[in-house]
């Protein structure tokens, strides 16, 4: 007899994922695991403990120590010139310098804020958030130049390519998931114990810190099993355990849907059998000589309509960054329509369309409504067919259900007519994202998205008539696409506006499993290969006509630049709510109507437009001033180049330009030295460059009490120069009126200037 | 404007004020109008990478 209670099991979403709700697919897999005869399962949200460890006081202040160890500011006063490969360490230097005490003083009652019913006030919302983007870009600088931000984590390193990514395991002085680990989550596994360690890899940010955890596991607990799965993995996994060093930190890799393979390597390793007969994976079988990578075959998926209920047990819905859980539940897996040239995310899933019946998914939702207090869903499908999207509504008000949700979507103009939308709404959709794409006709044929733009148009409107906020996913940058026809699409979304309320924007990118790379020739274009890249999943090409993608690159800046002038979510700050997953939704969520938000946000940005220069104007509490040799913005303008966004590897399309380090430093060349002070205000707002006379005034105002007080004793034209000055002072947050001043920025560091010399 | 080289320390919350000008109110003193008031900010471009969030 197997003894399963005694086989503890821990399953673990590494790092990097987003912070604002949890993940599925382990919550699936516990669940399942669990039904088949081990209680023992562990769910651990690795990657929100880190943001919520990383954004504390506590660290926040070590982070601002290593900083100043690692990159002083002081090391860039005296130099000639500021060349392009220290513009990234000045930067972070100088933001650093300014930010660090602030950041450390405001970031817990910030994420109080994003936790608590001030969530729902924009005037705290919006400081909180940006407080928790400055304190990332500390968190950041302390492990310089690795980037953790709330949706991406990239390093120095390439993740195509495997001797990079095993150097990056190692790497103490720049993986911030080494120390974190260590101190966090290696203690508990030790305790526990685990036979089985399984991580969830549905990003190609998570595969680093996946790996250093594996690694530590395989390390710390040799009997441990460590085995790893998910969307990610379904890409690139087949390479990436047949690259040297893999079997460091990996004992199997499971692909395609994971509950069934998971039991039955549970299963068999209960049982002292190594994974011979374990479906969809592969294992390093050692008992030879030379360690060995075995490729078993794939299994079937499970009946879904018999899965169990998702098992929630034991994340901390405590710690996620948002005042109410949203519940992610997966009403079908693949997609029925399947056919987008572009999109692969139908191989991920494993084979075939698989789907819930929607009583069966009423009953799971109000099962998941009564055992975890949430109210909130969000439903994972890649496109709900014509039949479900009449069946859900009707059996969740059948069920009294009385919940909120969005999911993605696909365009089915019989589907979503006003009735069938009105319907949508009265079960509780607030919000739907359909594949837009393109308002060029030509394209959406090479696409072959089966959709044209005027039933896309009629069904957006049917939803927003029913009060349903509607987001379209769009791309710049398919083969042949000229300028003027993504020119012609974001036309398009600018002139309908009052309908789509966001837009989701992504450059084209080919990877190894879409048709344009199986069929290059029908697409006009020529794949280009990596030979260097054993982990390549993603492609540069050239087109034969139409934009290359530096060209796209340079389209997406300009699109989205039109949607920040137009889109009221998008609009200055705003563009928060978009930002983070399911925040715009909560709102929604308690029946704001999309057109009230978006009227909120208008007001908003209105409001800080029109901040003028009042006499009670003074410095903000807490303001810091420090001195620079060189322009910051300068830096910053320069590394928003095309060329310098190449040098960094990109985590989501997995593309490394050889070569664009030196082709930056040329093409950017280097700042001369000027004598620059950046200000910093909290999470008021951004970083602000002044110039030395900048800083003498805003001391004046500090010394005088107030602006007012300053105006009094000047002559007519000092006070017009001066009022010029804190009206625009004033809009940035560096001035504050004496209601702003007691608004905390979150909570109020003590009051004054601060400065750094 | 210092030289960037050889920074001037400034004691926070301190205007200068030379000697002969000690009797004269402090804005006088600064002259407003003469200063370099130039205030720059950054707007963030925004990458692809943080755009899909939808998917993440």
């Amino acid at each position: 007899m197997i003894q399963t209670s005694s086989f503890p099991i821990a399953l673990v979403f590494p790092p990097q994922g987003h912070f604002t709700q949890p993940y599925l697919a382990l919550p699936c897999i516990s669940a399942y695991l669990k039904a088949g005869g081990f209680p023992d399962v562990e769910v651990i949200d690795a990657s929100v403990e880190a943001y919520d460890r990383f954004l504390s006081r506590d660290y926040l202040l070590r982070a601002a120590e290593r900083v100043e160890e690692r990159l002083p500011l002081a090391r860039f006063g005296g130099r000639d010139a500021l060349g392009f490969e220290d513009m990234e360490a000045f930067r972070a230097a100088a933001e650093s310098a300014a930010s660090a005490a602030s950041v450390a003083h405001e970031v817990e009652e910030a994420k109080a804020v994003l936790r608590g019913e001030a969530f729902y006030d924009t005037a705290r919302y919006v400081p909180a958030v940006r407080t928790l983007y400055h304190g990332l870009r500390l968190v950041s600088a302390s492990w310089f130049p690795s980037q953790l931000t709330p949706h991406n984590f990239t390093m120095r390193y390439a993740n195509d390519r495997s001797r990079e990514v095993l150097a990056a395991v190692d790497d103490g002085a720049e993986n911030p998931f080494l120390e974190h680990f260590e101190a966090e989550l290696l203690p508990r596994l030790l305790a526990k114990r685990p036979r089985v360690l399984g991580m969830s890899v549905i990003y190609g940010s998570q595969l680093i810190p996946a790996l250093t955890l594996g690694r530590m596991v395989k390390r710390h607990l040799p009997d441990c099993h460590v085995t790893a799965g998910g969307g990610f993995l379904a890409y690139i996994g087949k390479k990436l355990m047949h690259a040297p060093g893999i079997d460091t930190c990996l004992d199997s890799m499971i692909f395609h849907e994971g509950e069934g393979p998971m039991l039955a390597l549970c299963q068999a390793l209960a049982a002292g059998d190594e994974p011979r007969d374990v479906p969809s994976t592969t294992w390093f079988d050692r008992s030879g000589a030379r360690v060995r990578a075995v490729e078993n075959p794939p299994g079937h998926p499970i009946r879904l309509d018999e899965a169990p209920l998702p098992d929630f047990d034991g994340l901390p819905f405590e710690r996620y960054f948002s005042p109410e859980i949203v519940l992610p539940f997966d009403i079908n897996r693949g997609c029925y329509y399947g056919e987008c040239t572009f999109c692969t995310l139908p191989t991920v899933i494993g084979p075939g369309y698989r789907t819930r019946r929607a009583d069966t998914i009423a009953d799971h939702v109000v099962q998941l409504k009564e055992r975890y207090g949430a109210r909130n869903f969000n439903f994972i499908t890649d496109c709900m067919p014509p039949g479900m999207i009449a069946d859900l509504p009707e059996a969740l008000i059948e069920r009294e259900a009385d919940v909120r949700w969005w999911s993605d979507a696909r365009v089915e103009p019989r589907a979503y007519t006003r009735e069938g939308a009105q319907l949508l709404y009265d079960s509780g959709c607030r919000k739907l994202l359909f594949g837009f794409e393109s308002a060029t006709p030509r394209l959406l044929k090479m696409m072959k998205k089966g959709q044209s733009v005027r039933a896309t148009l009629d069904v957006a409107r049917n939803c927003a008539a029913a009060g349903i906020s509607v987001t379209f996913y769009a791309m710049v940058g398919f083969p042949s696409e000229t300028r003027e026809e993504a020119r012609a699409t974001l036309d398009f979304l600018l002139d309908n506006s009052d309908v789509v309320r966001e837009v989701s924007l992504q450059t084209f990118h080919i990877d190894e499993v879409a048709e344009t790379y199986r069929d290059p020739d029908a697409f006009g274009i020529r794949i280009l290969d990596d030979p260097e890249a054993d982990l390549q999943l993603y492609h540069e090409y050239e087109s034969e006509s139409g934009m290359t993608s530096s060209e796209a690159a340079e389209m997406f800046a300009e699109m989205m630049e039109g949607f920040r002038s137009r889109l009221a979510l998008f609009a200055g700050d705003n563009i928060f709510y978009f930002m983070q997953k399911s925040h715009y939704f909560l709102h929604l969520a308690r029946d704001v109507h999309p057109d009230a938000f978006a009227e909120r946000c208008r007001a908003r940005t209105r409001r800080l437009a029109e901040r003028g220069a009042s006499p009670g104007l003074a410095p903000a509490p807490g303001l810091s001033l420090i001195e620079l040799p060189f322009s910051y913005t300068g830096a910053v303008g320069a590394l928003a180049h095309p060329l310098a966004r190449a040098v960094r590897p990109d985590f989501l399309t997995g593309r490394y330009v050889a070569g664009a380090r030196e082709e930056a430093a040329r093409a950017i060349g280097a700042l001369a030295p000027e004598p620059r002070v950046l200000a910093y205000a909290g999470g008021r707002g951004e970083f602000v460059e002044l110039r030395p006379d900048g800083r003498l005034a805003l001391e004046a105002i500090q010394r005088a009490g107030s602006v007012g007080a300053l105006q009094a004793e000047a002559s007519a034209e000092d006070a017009e120069h001066l009022a010029r000055f804190a009206a625009r002072l004033h809009a940035l947050g560096l001035l504050v009126d004496e209601r702003e001043a007691t608004v905390p920025a979150h909570a109020t560091p003590p009051a004054g200037v601060t400065s750094n010399s | 404007m210092s030289d960037p080289k050889e920074p001037q320390p400034k004691e926070a919350g301190k205007a200068p004020a030379p000697k002969e000008d000690a009797a004269k109110p402090l804005a006088e003193k600064i002259g407003f109008a003469k200063l370099d008031l130039t205030v720059e900010e950054v707007e963030e471009r925004i990458s692809p990478r943080e755009t899909n969030v939808f998917d993440k």
